[in-house]
């Protein structure tokens, strides 16, 4: 039997071919030392192609394409730590608003829990002692930008920014809470 | 007619089980990604390709009919996605000689430690062997890769690409003497 081309030789590990052609090509690859070696080859191949080397595919594509199909829904908790603090920012930022520097605001409270008794006095009271400690703060947290960056921002800015900061703080510890409260029930 | 697990899969997911996408998704992730990176060799590329495949096979999957079997189809519509994308950047899938990318990204979980020498010698001709299919021409690298890394038979690849069972055969072949030929002139196949 002439040598093996290539193709046989494939064809015969692959089990195709006829048992009559099979025993041929097994009786030429005893005597022929050249179609042997490159059968072994073959082998080789074949058993190398047939353990593919996989490749991780990234994380990312899971969580992309969940994320595209099936849009998280925000949960209660985030909406309501998120109307809180947007309550917390728009009430003090109307403070702000309405004439901060003078603290008229702050006065009106003032005069109003001078008429009004009980508990309802203390709460105006209790507002009116926040807003004015709160005044003094930004007006050192001023004072002290300007000392040492020798720039006067202005206590509305410095209040402004500390609110935003105050917000989103409060916005995530809301949402802690209200997670928290969720768990428990 | 009995259902086979992806198509248990695709009944849970077309009634509104979304879980059961996910389980489809992770199932066939790997060979889908694995094909991909290998023909487009670009791994942005590759996940952005794997992602649309996910999102496509999604909205079509009420089309599928359940007398075909799942992968032959699914494959299909990602042979399809490669091939637009091939001719769309021709210069991304042509074989290229530098291949360091994939030891990188080869997957640890399938590395075996074995202790005798014998099994490392194996180890790396069957790295080896994988670095190589990437540098071989496209026509006959996709079909290596449908063959090995997806486990298709030759008919299923032949109903994905649309070729005769008898080219697809002939291809393979010839891209397996390509291999060896590779191999042999790099010293791995002795």
């Amino acid at each position: 039997m002439a040598c093996l081309n290539e193709t046989k030789i494939q064809d015969y590990i692959e089990g195709g071919l006829t048992a009559v052609e099979r025993s041929l090509v097994r009786d030429h690859l005893i005597v022929c030392a050249k179609c042997n070696a490159s059968y072994q080859r073959y082998e080789k191949l074949e058993k190398s192609l047939g353990e593919p080397v996989y490749i991780t595919p990234p994380l990312i594509i899971e969580r992309n394409v969940l994320r595209m199909l099936f849009p998280r829904i925000p949960s209660y908790s985030s909406i309501f730590a998120l109307l809180a603090a947007s309550f917390l920012l728009l009430v003090t930022s109307i403070y702000i608003y309405f004439d901060f520097a003078n603290n008229s605001i702050v006065q009106a409270f003032q005069l109003t829990s001078h008429d009004t008794s009980n508990w309802l006095g203390s709460i105006i009271k209790a507002i009116s002692t926040i807003f004015s400690t709160v005044y003094v703060i930004f007006k050192a947290i001023n004072a002290f930008f300007e000392v040492i960056f020798k720039v006067n921002m202005g206590v509305e800015i410095i209040g402004l920014c500390m609110l935003l900061l105050l917000s989103w703080s409060f916005y995530l510890l809301s949402r802690l809470v209200f997670k928290k409260i969720k768990g428990s029930n | 007619m009995s259902l086979d697990d992806d198509q248990v899969l695709i009944q849970k997911i077309l009634a509104g089980k979304r879980a059961s996408f996910e389980e489809l998704m992770k199932k066939h992730n790997k060979r889908i990604f694995g094909y991909i990176y290998r023909m487009v060799r670009d791994e942005d590329v590759a996940i952005e390709l794997t992602q649309d495949f996910f999102l496509k096979l999604y909205h079509v999957l009420d089309k599928y009919n359940f007398e075909y079997k799942f992968t032959t189809w699914a494959y299909r519509i990602c042979y399809n996605m490669v091939i637009d994308h091939v001719r769309k950047n021709p210069a991304h899938i042509e074989s290229l000689e530098n291949d360091t990318i994939i030891p990188k990204l080869m997957d640890s979980e399938n590395y075996v430690k074995e202790d005798t020498l014998d099994d490392l010698v194996k180890e790396e001709i069957r790295e080896y062997t994988w670095s190589v299919v990437n540098r071989i021409p496209p026509k006959f690298r996709e079909l290596i890769l449908m063959r090995y890394l997806q486990e298709l038979k030759y008919e299923e690849i032949a109903d994905i690409t649309q070729l005769p069972v008898g080219t697809v055969k002939n291809r393979l072949f010839k891209a397996k003497e390509m291999l060896k030929t590779e191999l042999e002139k790099d010293g791995v196949l002795k």
